[in-house]
């Protein structure tokens, strides 16, 4: 009540103006491509451009799946998706348990150096593993994406640690008492009680495989292995000399739109755990 | 009786954290033992009478002017970090003085961090286009942003990471306001201070951790970018980085020593950069 009364100044609404129009820019390229998606091919070379098409068309939105093979990156991307999150969410949660709960020699030590591979940069490990993986003839597999994953993600793990530090003891002690096996604890009690972290962290998870690059590009170099977004690279290359714009747009329209739409749906997960993980370091 | 039941939790404690452990052996540890080690010599995959070189392929690195120019190129993109940071604290500030409609504004500038990186530099790439690109029709230049200039295609990509980063900061900025106590305000308040008295003396340096945090951490994304330079710029010798070096030397020519000395130069740089950060808000928290 206080806050609509309050009288705000000019420069409040300068600013406003502002950010608005700075919102208008984030916006921008995401309303050009789709826009440009919907447009025929003379539409794109006109002297004056507009941004939405002055006829609507969908014929790109057909034909891709003729040109490239979308739908099968789209499952090999939700296979990669659904085998490392599901595995290795159980694989960092269980770790978070012993290193939240249980009795742990060296427990800060390890935690530390777990904790400390998370300064190396991808780049400086990719060579031997790359090589490693090549003489195991698994290049063009999905399983150098896959393999990795199963032995859980230290972010995830390290964020599930401190909401699990908040876990009362005494629920752990009379589990004991009762009987209940170590295992027993984590799937009966830790992870029920978890389950809102854990949602946070498996969306958070669920967008950056989805959005992966690098690794994808160096390991898939056959189109019908690859997932989307080196699919997405392979289409814009082949066809951005021939300018065919719509066609480009259509499929970053696919590799983009669907996460844009979850990040909207679950934008408070999304915030929370984003700024939790960033102050914290 | 209670030693062995303390015995039998360390045992599942251990097995509890096995594959994390695992995983940090074989893909972090012995990963960067071998890139060390070929760093040392000149390995390649397709010949067989590879040898230990020494200190060679650093020697080397330092005279390839293509690294070099990788160097420059890589930090000259760290321009964009100041900008980021600047319009991220505004933004911030602004949006946290709670009124109507805020938190669309906090998601709409948040979207970058959430989209395909590829998706995004194919558009920019359409939008920056010399010809039938929006940006020259607009502004009515004819600047040829991706072609073989040296600096067009620079400022292009600081532009795309002031664009693309500056949600990040603004949220991580909003997270450190979250923690400035109200009871300051109030006091300066009293004292009769100016908004803009009171941002300079206690929101900005009351945000001072989070301000560094945001910095060395833009500097390590920035180290790592790859994508700008293989997708956005095509290869274009003016926008290469240091890990699109290490990939093409390394991934497309096979030469793996000089790749991985180049990796290893990467992840001390990196490493350094997060020890300074560590110590730093260990430091900030002893003082609180």
């Amino acid at each position: 009540m206080m806050k609509n009364m309050k009288k705000r100044s000019v420069w409040f609404y300068v600013a406003l103006g502002v950010v608005v129009l700075g919102a208008f820019t984030m916006l921008f390229p995401y309303l050009w491509m789709v826009g440009t998606s919907f447009k025929s091919r003379p539409e794109t070379f006109e002297l004056i451009p507009t941004l939405f098409p002055k006829e609507f068309q969908l014929n790109t939105y057909k034909e891709i799946w003729q040109l490239i093979p979308v739908g099968r990156a789209i499952f090999n991307t939700l296979i990669v998706e659904v085998s490392v999150i599901v595995i290795g969410t159980f694989t960092s949660s269980i770790a978070a348990f012993s290193f939240a709960k249980l009795r742990l020699p060296h427990k800060n030590v390890l935690l530390l150096v777990l904790l400390s591979s998370l300064m190396v940069p991808y780049a400086a490990l990719l060579l031997p593993q790359y090589r490693a993986f090549e003489s195991l003839g698994m290049t063009n597999t999905l399983w150098p994406l896959i393999l990795p994953g199963f032995f859980g993600n230290i972010t995830m793990m390290f964020f599930l640690i401190q909401y699990m530090k908040g876990i009362p003891n005494d629920l752990i002690e009379s589990a004991k008492i009762d009987g209940c096996s170590y295992f027993g604890i984590y799937r009966r009690i830790m992870l029920p009680l978890c389950l809102p972290a854990l949602a946070a962290q498996i969306i958070f998870w669920f967008v950056g495989i989805w959005n992966d690059y690098f690794a994808p590009s160096i390991y898939l170099t056959e189109q019908l292995k690859q997932t989307l977004q080196p699919l997405l690279a392979s289409l814009n290359s082949t066809y951005s000399s021939g300018t065919n714009y719509p066609l480009i747009m259509t499929g970053s329209v696919i590799a983009s739109i669907p996460m844009i739409i979850i990040f909207i749906a679950f934008q408070k997960y999304f915030i929370k755990s984003m700024a939790l993980s960033g102050v914290k370091g | 009786m209670k030693s062995k039941l303390h015995k039998k939790e360390t045992k599942w404690a251990v097995i509890f954290i096995l594959m994390p452990l695992i995983g940090f052996l074989v893909f972090t540890l012995l990963s960067l033992i071998f890139s060390g080690y070929f760093s040392l010599t000149n390995y390649n995959p397709i010949r067989i009478d590879w040898k230990f070189i020494g200190l060679q392929n650093y020697i080397k690195l330092f005279k390839d002017q293509y690294f070099l120019q990788a160097i420059f190129n890589t930090f000259f993109f760290m321009l964009s970090i100041p900008f980021s940071m600047l319009f991220g604290l505004l933004l911030a500030v602004f949006i946290n003085m709670g009124f109507k409609g805020n938190k669309t504004f906090r998601v709409m500038y948040y979207l970058p961090a959430v989209s395909s990186a590829v998706a995004i530099n194919i558009v920019w790439r359409y939008i920056f286009n010399g010809e039938s690109g929006i940006l020259n029709y607009a502004l009515g230049l004819s600047t040829q942003w991706l072609g073989n200039g040296d600096w067009p295609i620079k400022f292009a990509i600081i532009i795309k990471a002031i664009w693309s980063s500056v949600g990040m900061t603004m949220i991580l900025y909003l997270a450190g306001l979250q923690n400035v106590p109200k009871s300051l305000y109030e006091a300066a308040d009293i004292d009769g201070a100016s908004s803009n008295q009171k941002f300079r003396m206690i929101t900005v340096p009351i945000l001072s951790p989070v301000t560094f945090y945001v910095l060395i951490t833009s500097m390590i994304g920035t180290l790592q970018s790859f994508v700008d330079s293989q997708i956005f710029a095509e290869g274009n010798p003016a926008a290469r980085t240091i890990v699109y070096y290490i990939w093409s030397k390394g991934i497309d020519q096979n030469r793996y020593g000089i790749a991985s000395a180049a990796s290893i130069i990467l992840a001390v740089s990196i490493m350094i950069l997060t020890i300074i950060q560590f110590r730093r808000s260990r430091k900030w928290v002893f003082e609180q």
